[in-house]
């Protein structure tokens, strides 16, 4: 562990217990959160397992009813710009047979107004392609991550200022101390989210959302994610695996980070369209990541 | 016309009908009640084993490049009606099989070494009863077997070389661009509609030079090849009673060279291009001595492009523009067709036009719009009086598209219209795309075709195909 590394984790950590000693804002609280969020993004090399299913309940336990959809991939991203807050990153799928081998490469910006950047490959289509819709997160409701109950919103870190936030109460999920916090879209925000409320249980001591509920404009619950198996991966506190239940569609769908490496050595040229088309660039790319994480 | 106007609701009743077939998923155990309470217990060991996954522990092997899709097909023509290709001649035509084929592709990537890449796709298929080409081979189940793609890449620095059967694909509007014309194309039956399949691979080395925002790409075809012939049997074979056969290569040398260069600004592609290219559809002249074999000819030409795109929140706007120097004026505006001894071999310059735009309605739903419009440049100078150039004034196609992702993409609904400027033929595609799990898949198919004199589409008027394809990937 590199110095640098050591000094940001004794700050996080002393944030989190200064920040726990006071009386906190629900601001206050998803910020720290939120930071926390992104830093696991910030130079990450990642191998997702994204599993979906029809679900039921027996007996209160949850169970698929099906046998899962299962979509792996690998994903590259890095942060930058101001205050390291856009973010380039690049996905390739794994799994399934039918889809392997297509490749999305993003560029995201936090700047308000400004729209995100999106190409596609696809063997068949045979070039890139710039995609319209579903990258603007000014303009596009939110999209389904790779066909799960992931939305874009879901998974989208910043924009807090769209938002208020409330501390509701303190109480435990899954055995853990964690705050009780409502989000409530601002007018323009609300216009695009499929959220009227959501309210998140955040871990007091590790600031990872174990639970949120998701509802509607009528007040209904509509979706809930729970999220277990956290570990400190290099430095940060980190769910890997998150499951998002859609109470309505009776579907859920789980995202395990199989793999997560950040704080890599990833060249700013990796993430750009030539990794979409040059093949042996991209494989050779992707052999020094992972070089890099043995 | 009126019958085919009560076969689209029959249509769209069987559409209506797989959707909801392919929609019925296994039933939760006990979705009645309010199961959601907040002491609902959430089993963490439900994808547990997402963290035992082998494939990061087991030993990598040459093997793992390899993914296969098999799938059977079958498509029907189902009306029974008659086309009258010129006044006085009518031409039954019966409700029929038209193909019952089993079909493997197999996709191959290995990068062996550091920068070294193989890539390799082909197929094979398995022409079954009452399939157009098990008719063909005296009603014995025939075979095909091709290497449809097959390069090794070497990239370095800032540059990469492919050499091997590839394809090079210009232009930005979508499966309508007048500069997607660097590979040959077999449209061989209507279970191939999209650009996208009909593409063949060359012999060809590519080699591209990036750097942050922009590429330079270059390829040469030291083979050039032209788009097959209809296959006997197949319904685009026409017996005209001589032979049209592929073309006679002699000891002339013939090759294709171009290049491209493509930069990206914030919200744009834009990219220019030049090459020296042979037409891909070959022209024939009527055997000399009345029967035998049609004479094939070659036509080199000249292409100078530009292409652009423009994003615009939802909406992507497309545009190519081509300058072919030296065509020959007998092409049809349709893909696929072309009219035959025209005897117009006079070379003409063309100018050529497509726009397009690309608009997500939804996260789940989007639509297209294509236009590809073209003028040959004096177009009756050098022609003898009564000589009529096959297509005049404005001539080109337009293509739109519809796709709807529902079920979280695991059901997709699409639809094709494509037609000529000339508003002489139309044609509209209706599918349905299931995917049963990871590795099973569904595809429904229903395509009509309406043209009139003016078109050879004029064969398929009033075609209706209804088609079925089970796939199995691994």
């Amino acid at each position: 562990m590199t110095l640098f590394k050591v000094l940001r984790f004794a700050c996080i950590t002393a944030l989190a217990v200064n920040l726990a000693a006071e009386e906190l804002t629900g601001e206050a609280i998803m910020q720290t959160m939120d930071d926390t969020r992104r830093s696991t993004n910030d130079s990450s090399f990642t191998r997702l397992k994204l599993s979906s299913c029809t679900f039921g309940v027996n007996k209160g336990r949850i169970a698929c009813a099906e046998r899962p959809r299962v979509k792996v991939l690998e994903s590259v991203s890095i942060n930058h710009g101001k205050d390291n807050k856009d973010t380039k990153s690049l996905s390739i799928t794994l799994e399934p047979p039918a889809e392997r081998g297509i490749g999305m490469l993003t560029y995201g910006y936090d700047e308000a107004g400004r729209n995100n950047q999106t190409w596609l490959y696809l063997s068949a289509l045979g070039r890139v392609k710039r995609i319209a819709g579903g990258d603007s997160d000014e303009e596009t409701e939110p999209a389904s991550i790779f066909g799960s109950e992931f939305t874009t919103e879901d998974t989208d870190t910043g924009k807090l200022a769209e938002y208020s936030f409330k501390r509701l109460e303190d109480t435990t999920q899954s055995g853990r101390k964690v705050w009780k916090v409502e989000s409530l879209p601002n007018v323009e925000r609300a216009k695009k989210s499929r959220y009227s409320r959501t309210v998140h249980y955040i871990d007091q001591e590790r600031y990872v959302v174990l639970r949120s509920e998701m509802y509607d404009k009528y007040g209904k619950e509509i979706k809930r994610v729970m999220a277990s198996r956290v570990e400190l991966v290099n430095d940060n506190w980190l769910a890997r695996s998150v499951t998002m239940m859609n109470l309505v569609s009776n579907r859920l769908s789980n995202m395990a980070f199989v793999e997560i490496y950040t704080d890599l050595d990833i060249n700013d040229a990796f993430l750009t369209q030539r990794t979409l088309t040059d093949n042996a660039y991209r494989e050779t790319g992707l052999e020094a990541l992972r070089a890099q994480t043995q | 016309m009126l019958k085919r106007l009560f076969l689209y609701p029959f249509a769209m009743l069987l559409l209506l009908l797989a959707t909801m077939v392919a929609g019925q998923g296994t039933k939760p155990e006990d979705p009645a009640g309010d199961p959601f309470g907040d002491e609902l217990n959430f089993d963490d060991d439900l994808f547990g084993d997402a963290f035992d996954s082998p494939e990061t522990t087991k030993e990598p092997s040459w093997l793992d490049g390899f993914t296969v899709r098999l799938s059977q097909q079958l498509f029907w023509q189902v009306n029974n009606h008659s086309v009258e290709p010129i006044p006085g001649l009518r031409i039954p035509k019966q409700a029929d099989l038209e193909n019952n084929r089993l079909g493997l592709n197999f996709r191959y990537q290995n990068a062996f070494a550091p920068g070294w890449l193989l890539q390799s796709t082909g197929q094979a298929r398995w022409y079954w009863k009452d399939d157009y080409e098990y008719a063909d081979n005296n009603d014995n189940i025939d075979t095909e077997y091709r290497i449809n793609e097959l390069y090794l890449q070497r990239s370095f620095g800032q540059q990469s070389l492919k050499f091997g059967r590839q394809t090079v694909v210009w232009g930005e509007t979508v499966g309508n661009s007048v500069l997607d014309v660097i590979n040959h194309t077999e449209f061989r039956d209507f279970t191939i509609i999209d650009i996208e399949d009909a593409r063949l691979n060359q012999w060809m080395l590519v080699w591209d030079v990036f750097s942050t925002d922009s590429q330079w790409s270059s390829f040469i075809n030291l083979y050039p090849e032209f788009n097959p012939v209809a296959l006997s049997g197949s319904p685009f074979y026409a017996n005209t009673g001589y032979n049209i056969g592929d073309y006679k290569r002699g000891s002339e040398s013939l090759f294709e060279v171009g290049t491209q260069w493509r930069k990206s600004f914030e919200s744009s592609d834009i990219s220019f291009m030049a090459a020296y290219l042979y037409e891909n559809q070959l022209s024939y002249d009527y055997p000399s001595e009345g029967y035998g074999d049609a004479l094939a000819k070659n036509n080199d030409f000249a292409l100078l492009g530009f292409s652009a795109n423009r994003a615009i929140g939802k909406l992507l706007l497309n545009l190519d523009l081509a300058i072919s120097l030296g065509v020959l004026p007998n092409q049809s505006s349709f893909p696929g067709m072309t009219a035959q001894g025209s005897s117009l071999e006079i070379k003409k310059d063309q100018i050529g036009a497509s726009l397009g735009f690309e608009y997500a309605i939804s996260s789940d739903q989007s639509i297209s719009l294509g236009i590809q419009a073209n003028k040959l440049i004096d177009e009756r100078e050098g022609l003898v009086s009564g000589q009529v150039p096959v297509n005049e004034g404005v001539f080109g196609s337009w293509l739109v598209r519809y796709r709807n992702a529902l079920s979280n993409g695991n059901l997709v609904v699409s639809s094709t219209l494509q037609g000529d400027l000339e508003a002489d033929s139309l044609f509209v595609a209706l599918g349905v795309d299931y995917s049963v799990n990871d590795h099973w898949a569904v595809a429904g198919q229903i395509i009509s075709t309406t043209a009139n004199q003016q078109t050879p589409m004029v064969l398929f008027d009033a075609d209706v195909r209804v088609g079925v394809t089970v796939t199995y990937s691994f």
